[in-house]
């Protein structure tokens, strides 16, 4: 036999030199016939000539890709696919069906039995070749991306490891740097002087961010690390909403801004932990009031829809650029928008918002409105089971 | 509030040790002992008796919850606030099981801080 020319069919060109194919064949001539295709491929074969053969030895060969007769004496093709495919340790194994039966219900047969492919007889050399790279192909694609989507998660839970113990170690200094610089702006190692003062208010409120910046890295990093629990009690969503829209319109008065909000009543109690959803909604109002110009007016709606509880913050800032909206509710997403008031934004706190809502089994979403301005939503089923 | 008893700070950071003590001192006058690890904690409250302990959780040597879990078998009586800058909710009970009256993050704002010690004094030092 002429040895073939490679296919080439893959841009990638991983190299399958080595690759291990077991031909499930009960016609030796023509299970040499592969095999003497296969090895000059590079392929290293082994011949089983039955199902009940190729079971008793699939584990010790450990074929990347299986070859499979399917008229055979004993268990045919189909069947031996089928109990193949019960080893969790065989399932991944790619088989192609070599068989005389061309039919539309064969290949279907042989396809719910579990295989990935086909192969008509008599086959074309050239058309085998190229099935099992294609097949040897995906097979190692899938792997390296399952290597690939391992070690990623093991990077993420490092990089959330450090920021963890960084965000621990740096909290304690800054604290004292705050703590004494407090104790100093009141006069406890004497008068200051106007500049001495405001140089301290400097310090103060730089170190004030950068903990509160921290704050957010240590929620990121033990929300990330799956350690977030949830104290969930009987609570009524609008008492904290009614709640964080009078504090934060504090903050929106210094800024000439109104948060309003129309009185509502929920039909029954959410069951969620209220403190985490209280910095949710104060995430979002705080977020309204960044990146609204001053003068405008924040509408808070609530709103109820059989078991369904939103808030929903309409601001009428610039609105979300649409190629940005996939990005909002990422870790450190931050989007174009500044804050209009020269406010600090981590790029963490709809990060954290998310989390913490789908933690509860609801959703957030931000949309822009038809006028101008965003509206960031949050949506809580309340269970079904009075309370 | 006037308090004048004896504190007891234990914190691997002086500067820590410095704050909180500053935070202590607008309580009162009192007089203000300190450690900076477990182990010296140990030997600084046979000494001086301290009518409260603020202690850290993370030190080296011997760390706060250890410290805790002896003092609690020693002098079942003393009067211990946790102070610590990451509040888990495991470090959180464990304090609390071992014995301690109250447990602060040391990142709180001063004045909620100093409203919590000075509750804590209140509740456990009442005028008789």
């Amino acid at each position: 036999m002429v040895p073939l020319p490679d296919s080439n069919i893959s841009p990638q060109r991983i190299d399958l030199t080595g690759r291990r194919i077991l031909v499930v064949e009960d016609d030796r001539m023509n299970a040499r016939i592969i095999s003497s295709i296969l090895r000059p491929g590079g392929f290293v074969t082994q011949e089983a000539d039955s199902g009940e053969a190729a079971l008793a030895l699939y584990r010790d060969f450990q074929p990347d890709l299986i070859l499979l007769d399917v008229v055979m004496p004993g268990i045919n093709g189909y069947e031996t696919c089928r109990q193949l495919k019960t080893d969790p340790a065989a399932a991944g194994i790619p088989v192609i069906f070599i068989t005389a039966k061309n039919q539309p219900e064969d290949i279907v047969a042989g396809l719910e039995a579990g295989g990935v492919d086909y192969v008509v007889k008599p086959f074309q050399p050239l058309e085998m070749l190229a099935r099992i790279r294609t097949h040897l192909q995906l097979r190692a694609l899938l792997e390296d991306q399952t290597h690939l989507i391992a070690d990623l998660s093991k990077a993420n839970a490092a990089k959330n490891h450090f920021l963890g113990i960084a965000a621990h170690d740096l909290r304690n200094p800054l604290t004292s740097i705050r703590g004494l610089s407090e104790f100093m702006l009141e006069g406890s190692t004497g008068e200051l002087t106007e500049d001495q003062r405001a140089m301290l208010r400097s310090v103060y409120s730089a170190t004030q961010s950068m903990l509160e910046l921290l704050g957010e890295l240590l929620d990121i990093s033990i929300i990330e690390s799956g350690e977030m629990r949830l104290d969930l009690t009987p609570t009524n969503f609008a008492d904290i909403v009614h709640d964080a829209v009078f504090l934060n319109g504090i903050t929106a008065a210094r800024k000439q801004m109104k948060i309003t909000c129309r009185p509502f009543k929920p039909s029954r109690p959410l069951l969620i932990d209220a403190r985490k959803i209280r910095e949710v909604i104060d995430n979002l109002l705080s977020n309204a009031i960044k990146f609204s110009p001053p003068g405008t007016t924040i509408t808070v709606e609530l709103s109820e829809d059989g078991n369904q509880q939103t808030i929903s913050v309409q601001d009428q800032g610039p609105g979300i650029p649409p190629d940005e909206m996939n990005m909002l509710f990422q870790s450190f997403g931050k989007t174009s928008a500044r804050p209009t008031g020269g406010e600090k934004s981590t790029g963490l706190g709809l990060a954290i918002c998310r989390k913490i809502v789908e933690a509860h089994g609801g959703t957030v979403s931000a949309a822009n409105r038809e006028n101008g301005g965003a509206d960031f939503r949050a949506t809580l089923t309340a269970p079904d089971h009075a309370v | 509030m006037q308090f004048d008893g004896t504190v007891l700070i234990v914190d691997d950071e002086p500067h820590i040790r410095k704050y909180i003590g500053l935070i202590l001192r607008k309580l009162g006058t009192p007089t203000i002992v300190e450690a900076a690890n477990g182990e010296e904690a140990l030997v600084a409250f046979d000494q001086h008796q301290p009518d409260l302990v603020l202690m850290d959780v993370n030190m080296p040597v011997m760390d706060g919850l250890q410290a805790l879990e002896r003092l609690n078998v020693d002098h079942p009586e003393a009067l211990v606030v946790m102070l610590t800058s990451l509040a888990t909710r495991n470090v959180v009970e464990r304090c609390l099981e071992l014995g301690a009256v109250n447990f602060v993050r040391k990142d709180t704002p001063k004045e909620t801080m100093t409203k919590v010690l000075s509750e804590t004094i209140a509740e456990h030092f009442a005028p008789d």
